[in-house]
């Protein structure tokens, strides 16, 4: 995977592509239990020019549980209280646009089942 | 300010009270030694997730008599293998059942991480280990020559010290990185983003769509061919007592160049003609997801430093080519305190000292596994016809040849891999194509 500027992205046969179902993330976030930090964010974007500048903006869709979505003024929130902490955005991001630390100590998700 | 008397110290301290962390807090505690345990979830296994099953020969070896202390499994793994969908609906199973699989206690177990690790973080409390949850550790203690004496922790006053920190943060290594261990993040080429449902289903009615006899049987399979949309991946499915987890893995860049969300894509393989059925009417549990380390050998960072040592996914021990993890982090968080033990009889904690941590590494299955992935990632970049050939060997062939036998699937498995009896074997065997396969697609 290219970084910065020289990433790019690729496409699936469009047959594969109309396979994939639409989902609500939300149903699936139901499921999952979290202490929130309602004080603070562990997920910040370092520079919203920057996410302006990103082409594919891959966050909106890679983040397995959908914490990332474009604002009605072009910019990328971030719904943190959703966070499972897997990690992808923070290496995914071509841009390393993300500053990712761990909720703190005793927040963020706890699973019942893992 | 606190003055020297003041200082909370303890013997050793360990990060992360999942399976290394716990098995290496265990073993220091149960030799005497004043150990922290510090975890920044709710509980011990709060943050951890899995497939999945975990190997009872990693667990005997730190507690050989587990089976008295009423560990909380979930079904016995007697049925493992894979199983290969086809687009068109099919399903080619090629499991092995009997044998080794029917030994008591089984050779793994299903389980959940979040009440797994409870139960492990508590037989480190048993023997001693203190346990800090709900704590984070955010950066280590220097002295003036860079040895690691402590860690500081996101509590009021939380600095805590000790002559050694075992680290056992888990895939996302930020304090093992922060360390000087290793110099770079995790490449999202050598990581697979992996999710799940645990669904819920009554015991008679798994038993009776995964054809098991009664909740003493369980099944582990791996799943191969459309589940990952045709780029690198894999989909597991394992049966609880009274759910199942049913999920894949995915190799991030995959899924972050393909902008791909990764709930859609299980929820492609969970509609699958031969899937829906196993779980219909089932109830969701719980979704979520965890990164899991591929880059086997070539990302481990150094596992050691004056006054600190790095086991488990913190290390990329995991082997690449079968998603075990669970065992190396139980054997590295063991090593790792056997190190530490031998550092406190020495009165010596320097790297020199520490190192031993590496030779008992290597003495053991991980070194060894990690390098052989090493030599085959190697090979593999080195023989490019080998990609070519063999995704057709997995997709094609393999599929079409165990279908159009006119033989018993299980005799004709016997049959062709007669000489593999445990399901280790099996896994190497078929997984070492797999790894093939995989080369092949970019991954
Ligand atoms: C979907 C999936 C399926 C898998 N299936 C299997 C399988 O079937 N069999 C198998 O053997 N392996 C499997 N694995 C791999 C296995 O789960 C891991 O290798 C194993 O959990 C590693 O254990 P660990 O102790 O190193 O790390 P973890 O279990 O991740 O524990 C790390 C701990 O450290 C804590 N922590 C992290 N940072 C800090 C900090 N700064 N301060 C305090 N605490 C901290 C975390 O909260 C956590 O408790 C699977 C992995 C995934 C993701
Ligand atoms: S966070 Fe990263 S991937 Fe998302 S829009 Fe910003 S730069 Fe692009
Ligand atoms: S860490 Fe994982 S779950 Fe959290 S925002 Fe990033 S991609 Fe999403």
């Amino acid at each position: 995977m290219k970084k910065g500027d020289a990433f790019s992205v690729k496409e699936l046969p469009q047959e594969l592509k109309a396979s994939l179902p639409d989902v609500y993330v939300d149903d699936l976030l139901v499921s999952l239990k979290y202490f929130i930090d309602e004080e603070q964010s562990h997920l910040k974007i370092k520079d919203q020019a920057v996410c302006a500048r990103c082409q594919y903006k891959p966050c909106l869709d890679f983040c397995p549980v959908g914490v990332y979505t474009l604002a009605h003024d072009g910019k990328i929130q971030v719904a943190y209280q959703a966070c499972v902490e897997c990690g992808s955005c923070r290496v995914g991001c071509p841009y390393a646009n993300i500053e990712w630390t761990l909720p703190r100590g005793g927040f963020g998700v706890a699973y019942k089942f893992g | 300010m606190n003055t020297q008397d003041e200082k909370i110290r303890f013997d050793a301290i360990v990060v992360g009270a999942g399976l290394a962390g716990s098995t290496a807090a265990m073993m220091m505690a149960r030799a005497g030694l004043n150990v922290a345990l510090i975890e920044r979830g709710q509980k011990a296994g709060g943050k951890n997730y899995f497939g999945g099953a975990i190997y009872t020969h990693a667990i005997g070896e730190v507690l050989p008599d587990f089976m008295d202390r009423k560990p909380p499994f979930e079904r016995p793994v007697t049925e493992a293998g894979f199983w290969m969908l086809s687009k068109d609906g099919g399903l080619t199973k090629m499991t092995v059942q009997g044998g080794k699989l029917g030994a008591e206690p089984a050779d793994a177990y299903m389980a959940s991480r979040a009440v797994f690790d409870v139960w492990w973080a508590e037989q480190a409390q048993r023997e001693g280990a203190l346990l800090i949850p709900k704590t984070s550790v955010v950066d280590f203690i220097r002295d003036s020559a860079g040895q690691v004496i402590g860690v500081s922790t996101d509590r009021a006053q939380g600095d805590v010290y000790a002559p050694v920190v075992i680290i056992c943060e888990g895939v996302n290594n930020l304090l093992t990185q922060k360390l000087g261990l290793i110099d770079h993040d995790l490449e999202p080429a050598h990581v697979a983003l992996a999710f799940k449902q645990v669904i819920a289903l009554p015991m008679d009615t798994i038993n009776a769509r995964f054809g098991l006899p009664d909740e003493k049987h369980g099944l582990a399979a791996s799943v191969l061919g459309d589940v990952s949309l045709g780029l690198p991946g894999m989909g597991f499915v394992y049966t609880n007592n009274t759910s199942v987890s049913v999920g894949l893995g995915m190799m991030l860049d995959a899924v972050v160049e393909y902008r791909l969300k990764p709930y859609e894509v299980l929820q492609r393989y969970l509609r699958h003609p031969a899937i829906a059925p196993l779980i219909k009417g089932g109830q969701l549990m719980e979704y979520g997801a965890h990164l899991i380390p591929e880059g086997g050998y070539r990302d481990m960072p150094k596992l050691y430093t004056g006054g600190a040592m790095v086991a488990g996914d913190a290390a990329s021990m995991v082997n690449a080519l079968h998603w075990e993890g669970t065992n190396m982090a139980i054997v590295a968080g063991k090593l790792a305190a056997e190190t530490a033990i031998e550092a406190h009889k020495q009165g010596d904690f320097s790297a020199q000292a520490l190192s031993q941590y590496e030779a008992r590494l290597k003495d053991r299955f991980i070194l060894k596994d990690m390098k052989q992935y090493r030599n085959f990632a190697r090979f593999l970049e080195t023989h490019p016809e080998f990609m070519d050939a063999y995704p057709g060997f997995i997709n094609d062939a393999l599929g079409q040849f165990f279908s159009a036998y006119g033989m018993p699937k299980k005799t004709l498995f016997k049959n062709i891999l007669g000489s593999l009896t445990s399901r280790r074997q099996l896994f190497k065997a078929v997984g070492d194509m797999l790894s093939m396969g995989r080369a092949v697609m970019g991954w």
